[in-house]
């Protein structure tokens, strides 16, 4: 905390005071934006909280949440990153379920251990993103069109590969989504203690990593967040990462193995987009695709790259899929595609490409799942939360481009 | 939003424009620093160059003017790397030398601003101007030099952009290019062109991007400028270079040359004065 005192004379209130609140709004820039989206999480979550009578937030009714929803959030950060290029793809539902009938034969019939059959898995992903990456890349074939024929091609190919369901009973494979970390640390009161030691380290080094790029944009010369702003940010995030420990460790096994690998995962797709060359270059390839090429933007290579990454994280989905159902089915991934795609624009990417975050898609992810898990503890039909969560995405993404136009004009 | 602090405009002190000298080493040889001989270019059946010359020093701002499809933003693609020509020679700095690739212009020491600026809306500015050629450290991207280079260049142009984090799509067009224009100057350039720059500027617009031009040439580079305007020619060139269908046809001296000699060697006519020129001013 000795921090904060460092930082407190630099920002002397009264400096804060002249500058007009317009200007201080934009420059709260995209941020004001992201914070949107987070605020919407959470009054959806407490709504939700309030109508099932508090049922929403029991501890293994959370641990749920991510072991249904882990599939999405893992599709949308691949989604994110192509539809930030421009792009779109339509075909992950069919590769989810063609890698997980793969995945599925190869451990019943073809007896490879558990971990061989997850490599495998990545690794067809991700050559199907290559064929398409291919296509699209390197042929020039719209993406809409080569993955909406990519939808049907390996839809068919499960169809081929499943011809019935095949069961998997590898308790190993399995346990990728049913699994918790074991609790070698053992008990404190009812909680994990496994559980609460990583969120007390995830609080940690959330807050160190945002210090750092404070210091470094202070080191510059460069616009900071207003403090205040900035540490109701840190506290809000250790809020919501301590209570969301709390409720982990107290849930029957602790804390999820999958959601251990998607927040590896998110962790290093934000970095990805955030902090290398690459990512920077997906963003230009997808603000102004002619203008990256003539500034030597290597466009194409970076086009068959995000599709191969998409496809290695459709393998990722296929195997997270097939473990949770225990049993590969041709039918499997259906609509996936499309809850990824939903869960990228309710987290504020554009259509038009250049605009989009790996946080937004998962918070996207985050919302839907919270509203499926909502609605199906309150027993609404099917059907009808189908066509609310339809309602919400057009609502989002309205309430979004509104605010955009209002913020243009002023 | 268009309101500047007055803190960040023109405190460019002479330690800085020290600093900016240095990273752009000149040759002040006699020698033009890029000489083109009988460029070609043929689109189809269409001859879009045939046969021009063109020589360009340090420190010199040359203007390369023509009516439309005369072959002026072909010339600025052959330069630039984008086209190659089908025959004639390319000197830099007396070395003869071939520029198949952008990249290739750049190594070459070439940079170009093209008339469709090719600027990306949703980034930085400095992510703009390093775009393409990202200053790496341990294998990411090294954001701190980049932004503090950017933010050197910018003041080397005496550029009024508030933020060098600012993102481009809140930028006036003036301003973007100012942006445009100090991406070329990233990379020890010799050489820059110039397409149409004050294209679809306002007065005050156009007067700022010139006066960036005139940095330009004080920073000593080789600067070659197309334009439409010919008020924007005469105000900043050295030399006026005039091509008409594909052709050389004509090299005036800026500063003498009177404007009904241009215009007369732009559109053909082979009289001098007629009233219907000062119709077309």
């Amino acid at each position: 905390m000795s921090t904060d005192t460092n930082l407190a004379p630099a920002m002397p209130s009264g400096e804060q005071a002249r500058i007009p609140l317009s200007q201080r709004l934009s420059g709260l820039g995209g941020n004001a934006r992201q914070y949107g989206i987070f605020a919407a999480l959470i009054v959806i979550i407490l709504l939700f909280q309030g109508l099932t009578d508090g049922r929403l937030l029991k501890p293994d009714n959370v641990v749920s949440l991510f072991q249904q929803n882990a599939y999405v959030m893992v599709l949308a950060i691949g989604m994110v990153m192509v539809i930030v290029a421009g792009h779109i793809d339509l075909s992950v539902g069919s590769v989810v379920a063609l890698v997980g009938g793969i995945v599925a034969l190869s451990i019943t019939d073809w007896g490879l251990p558990w971990w061989v059959a997850v490599l495998l898995g990545v690794a067809i992903g991700a050559v199907v993103g290559a064929w398409q990456g291919f296509w699209i890349a390197y042929v020039g074939i719209p993406a809409f069109i080569v993955t909406l024929a990519g939808m049907l091609i390996f839809r068919g190919l499960a169809l081929v590969v499943v011809s019935q369901t095949i069961r998997v009973n590898d308790d190993n494979f399995n346990s990728i989504v049913s699994g918790s970390l074991p609790n070698f640390l053992g008990f404190s009161g009812d909680m994990d203690v496994v559980t609460l030691v990583i969120g007390a380290l995830t609080i940690a080094a959330f807050a160190i990593a945002q210090f750092r790029a404070r210091m470094q944009l202070r080191k510059h010369d460069l616009h900071v967040e207003a403090l205040g702003l900035f540490i109701a940010k840190l506290v809000g995030v250790a809020v919501a990462v301590g209570f969301l420990s709390v409720l982990l460790s107290l849930s029957a096994g602790g804390m999820p193995i999958i959601l251990v690998i998607v927040g590896v995962l998110i962790v290093a797709y934000t970095f990805l987009m955030g902090r290398t060359v690459f990512g920077r270059h997906i963003y230009a390839v997808g603000g102004n695709r002619p203008a990256a090429s003539l500034s030597g933007v290597r466009t194409k290579r970076v086009d068959f790259m995000i599709f191969v990454n998409i496809g290695a994280l459709a393998g990722v989905a296929a195997i997270i899929t097939t473990a949770r159902g225990g049993a590969a089915v041709a039918a499997a991934g259906q609509n996936f595609e499309l809850d990824a795609i939903a869960a990228c624009f309710i987290g504020g990417a554009a259509v038009t490409g250049g605009i989009g975050r790996i946080s937004g898609a998962i918070v996207g992810a985050l919302i839907m799942g919270v509203l499926n898990m909502g609605l199906s503890i309150m027993s609404v039909d099917p059907s009808w939360q189908q066509a609310i969560k339809g309602l919400v995405l057009l609502f989002a993404v309205a309430f979004d481009l509104i605010n955009k136009r209002r913020a243009g004009t002023s | 939003m268009s309101a500047v602090d007055p803190a960040q405009v023109g405190d460019f002190t002479d330690q800085q424009h020290d600093d900016v000298e240095q990273v752009i080493t000149m040759s002040t040889s006699p020698v033009p620093l890029l000489s083109m001989r009988g460029i070609s270019k043929n689109f189809g059946a269409v001859e879009a160059l045939a046969g021009v010359d063109l020589d360009v020093f340090a420190h010199e701002v040359v203007a390369l003017v023509g009516d439309n499809g005369a072959g002026k933003s072909t010339l600025a693609k052959v330069i630039a790397g984008a086209h190659t020509p089908d025959s004639g020679l390319i000197e830099i700095a007396g070395e003869p030398t071939s520029i198949p690739t952008p990249s290739a212009a750049r190594t070459l020491g070439v940079a170009t601003v093209f008339q469709d600026l090719a600027l990306c809306d949703n980034l930085d500015v400095t992510s703009n101007l390093f775009l393409g050629r990202e200053v790496k450290r341990g294998g990411l991207r090294d954001d701190g030099y980049m932004e503090a280079t950017a933010r050197r260049v910018l003041q080397a142009l005496n550029s009024r952009i508030p933020s060098v984090r600012t993102p481009l799509s809140t930028l006036s067009a003036g301003q973007r290019q100012a942006v445009a224009i100090a991406r070329t100057l990233i990379g020890e350039p010799r050489i820059v062109v110039l397409d149409e720059p004050t294209a679809a500027l306002s007065v005050g617009q156009t007067a700022e991007v010139l006066t960036h031009i005139e940095r330009l040439r004080e920073l000593g580079l080789a600067v070659i400028l197309i334009s439409h305007n010919m008020t924007d020619v005469r105000a900043v060139s050295d030399r006026i270079v005039v091509l008409r269908h594909g052709r050389n046809n004509g090299t005036f001296d800026a500063a003498t040359t009177s404007h009904e000699a241009v215009l007369a060697a732009i559109t053909g006519a082979t009289v001098r004065s007629t009233p219907r020129l000062h119709a077309l001013r």
